[in-house]
């Protein structure tokens, strides 16, 4: 399929969900006293217009259809690494994720295990020590109290 | 005479030593932000805003900015050393500042540019200091139409602008628009897109949705590019300072760069990166020997970067004196203007001169700043660009994730700039751009206040758009951009193919 096509439906069905979102769980009002849905509807209804445009030329111009998948799993696993960080953040604590997250991304780019923990160990702690300790910002501790 | 106080005073609160101490800091991270590529000065202003909630709103903002203008200086170092464009208002700089490099003349790009840029920060921080009191008495009388009409042809000038197609800028704006509807409804109270979820009840926040759309995703997209050996000149220690000669050749790109970039800056949209292409397009048109642009022409240097740097002092008009920001990171900075509760726009020289003008005069200060730091930093710049990605990219995406945590110590944002960062990286895969869904969800909820306040006002007839000047023109304006590419057959109005 085409990429404008693909990417032109998806933004279209965007599109209907705001646009009935407006009109029926939202109050839509009246022109001269417009509610709270007003704005998202004619928001939605611009979208799926422009939307169709954009479908009804991915048909009339040769299509681009190159690759889109990732190109590496790379990405993939820093996608399910930083959604593991933030899950994990508050049960197990500042220090102990982040080591885990430092070792995983290092691990991905093939250093040794060993440089790797080093590296993770000393990056976990310089960032406790710069955000915690010196600017302040408030980390979660876990179990082992920090 | 009014002029000279507020130039006066805006010294009296940069020249205090700690807010002296906030402009060094600013300008120190945008370079460093500038020289490193993968992370850009948005992004990096997201991720430093809630380190300054603690200071007081001048301090804060004198910092943001500074983070902003110097990583424009920075850009420069990396293009003509590495050939990576720093930061995407430097990639032309990379056509003849890397080919002088390779004909061992990287001292005297380096020091054009940097010289460029400082005589263009200067050059459009006075047009600024005389053109935002100005323009902020005109603004005054606005009412909810005209400001209406202003943000529509705000958003049309975003989408004119835009590199892919003009359809997919108008429809990452319309997406833009409604996730800036995401939270409470000012006028109603009613939660809006919600769905029950805390984070959303009070609307996506801009600092986790830029993280996501300009951080995250660029660093999945880089993960994927294939490493290739890239050779890094050893920046000179010596001949930095240009000869007469490259004087004589670089005076008037500059001086073109410094106007262009400023007019270019104010536009929404337009701003850094199309005011370098301008430029450079411009220099290769009116030079006796366009021939020589790409294989090391000291123009293609002085002119983009005196560009970029005078747009991005043009920028902070349309924010300082109507409150609606020109690009992402015055988008950003808008925001943290109103976290220090403050209104941007034109009341803003009333209400906050110290802001106002402390934020103006301390562009002078930086820039001074930013000529003495860089030039004799550049070998330890030069020193950090040896730093593997492998070993940046774990720390790039740590820094964005507390960045996202301490912005309401919740895991909530940080799960927002998730989100964001899949759909940045997924809109580049598609040729979609990022830009125009910031600012849209930026402007979206002052123009819907403006909207509904404005068919309030008229009792629901559209008419009182057209029918009061000011607003009128605005509209007009706006309906000739939209119309322009269709009559102009083959242009971008259907995306170019690749």
């Amino acid at each position: 399929m085409p990429r404008d096509l693909v990417s032109g439906l998806f933004w279209l069905a965007v599109a209907i969900l705001a646009a009935v979102h407006g009109l029926s769980s939202l109050q839509f009002g009246s022109l001269s006293r417009p509610g709270p849905g007003f704005f998202p509807f004619w928001g939605g209804v611009v979208l799926a217009l422009l939307s169709a445009v954009l479908i009804v030329s991915s048909f009339r111009r040769a299509p681009v259809t190159s690759r889109v998948r990732p190109e590496s799993w790379k990405p993939v696993v820093v996608v399910g690494a930083l959604l593991g960080y933030l899950l994990l953040l508050e049960s197990l604590g500042f220090v102990a994720v982040t080591f885990l997250f430092l070792l995983l991304l290092f691990r991905l780019e093939r250093r040794g295990w060993a440089v790797s923990a080093v590296s993770a160990v000393i990056g976990a702690l310089a960032s406790y020590v710069l955000f915690q300790v010196w600017l302040k910002t408030q980390l979660p501790t876990g179990p082992f109290g920090f | 005479m009014e002029l000279f106080h507020g130039v006066l005073y805006g010294f009296q609160v940069a020249l205090q030593p700690i807010n002296l101490l906030y402009c060094f800091v600013g300008v120190f991270i945008g370079t460093l932000v500038g020289v490193l590529p993968g992370l850009g000065p948005a992004a990096a202003i997201a991720l430093l805003l809630p380190s300054t909630f603690a200071a007081s709103p001048v301090s804060a903002i004198i910092m943001l900015a500074g983070i902003y203008y110097g990583a424009m200086y920075g850009g420069s170092t990396t293009s003509i050393l590495v050939n990576i464009p720093g930061e995407a208002a430097s990639v032309v700089t990379c056509l003849d500042g890397h080919a002088m490099a390779r004909q061992g003349r990287a001292g005297a790009a380096l020091g054009i540019a940097a010289f460029g840029s400082f005589i263009a920060g200067t050059f459009s921080v006075v047009l600024l200091t005389f053109l935002a009191p100005f323009l902020a008495r005109v603004t005054l009388s606005f009412g909810p139409p005209e400001y209406f009409a202003l943000m529509v042809l705000g958003l049309t000038l975003l989408t004119y602008f835009a590199r892919e197609s003009m359809v997919k800028a108008l429809m990452m704006a319309a997406v833009g628009l409604l996730c800036g509807s995401v939270g409470q409804d000012v006028i109603s109270g009613r939660f809006r897109f919600a769905f029950g979820i805390r984070t959303l009840e009070d609307g996506l926040g801009l600092v986790p949705v830029i993280m996501g759309l300009f951080g995250i995703s660029e660093v999945l997209l880089n993960l994927e590019r294939r490493e290739e050996a890239t050779e890094i000149f050893t920046p000179p220690t010596t001949g930095l300072l240009p000869t007469r000669g490259d004087w004589r050749a670089s005076a008037a790109p500059i001086f073109r760069g410094s106007v262009l970039g400023f007019f270019l800056g104010i536009l929404p949209g337009a701003g850094a990166i199309i005011a370098s292409f301008v430029s450079y397009a411009v220099e290769k048109r009116v030079s006796r020997h366009p021939e020589r642009f790409g294989t090391g022409a000291i123009e293609g240097v002085a002119g983009p970067e005196a560009a970029n740097n005078a747009a991005a002092g043009g920028a902070f008009i349309p924010l300082l004196t109507l409150g609606i920001p020109a690009n992402a990171v015055m988008a950003i900075l808008l925001g943290a203007l109103m976290i220090h509760g403050l209104q941007p726009g034109p009341l803003l020289v009333k209400q906050a001169p110290d802001v106002f003008w402390g934020i103006i005069t301390s562009m002078y200060i930086g820039n001074a700043m930013l000529l003495v730091l860089n030039l004799p930093l550049i070998p330890m710049w030069a020193l950090l660009l040896r730093v593997p990605y492998a070993i940046m990219f774990p720390f790039i995406l740590l820094f964005c994730l507390i960045g996202a945590y301490s912005v309401g110590n919740n895991v909530g944002d940080g799960l927002v700039m998730w989100v964001f960062g899949i759909v940045g990286y997924l809109l580049k895969k598609f040729d979609y751009e990022g830009a125009p869904l910031i600012l849209a969800m930026v402007i979206g909820p002052m123009m819907e206040e403006a909207l509904r306040q404005s068919l309030i006002l008229s009792s629901g007839s559209f008419a009182v758009f057209v029918s009061r000047p000011i607003s009128a023109g605005f509209i007009l304006v706006s309906a000739l951009l939209l119309l322009l590419p269709l009559l102009r057959r083959g242009h971008d109005l259907i995306p170019r193919q690749r």
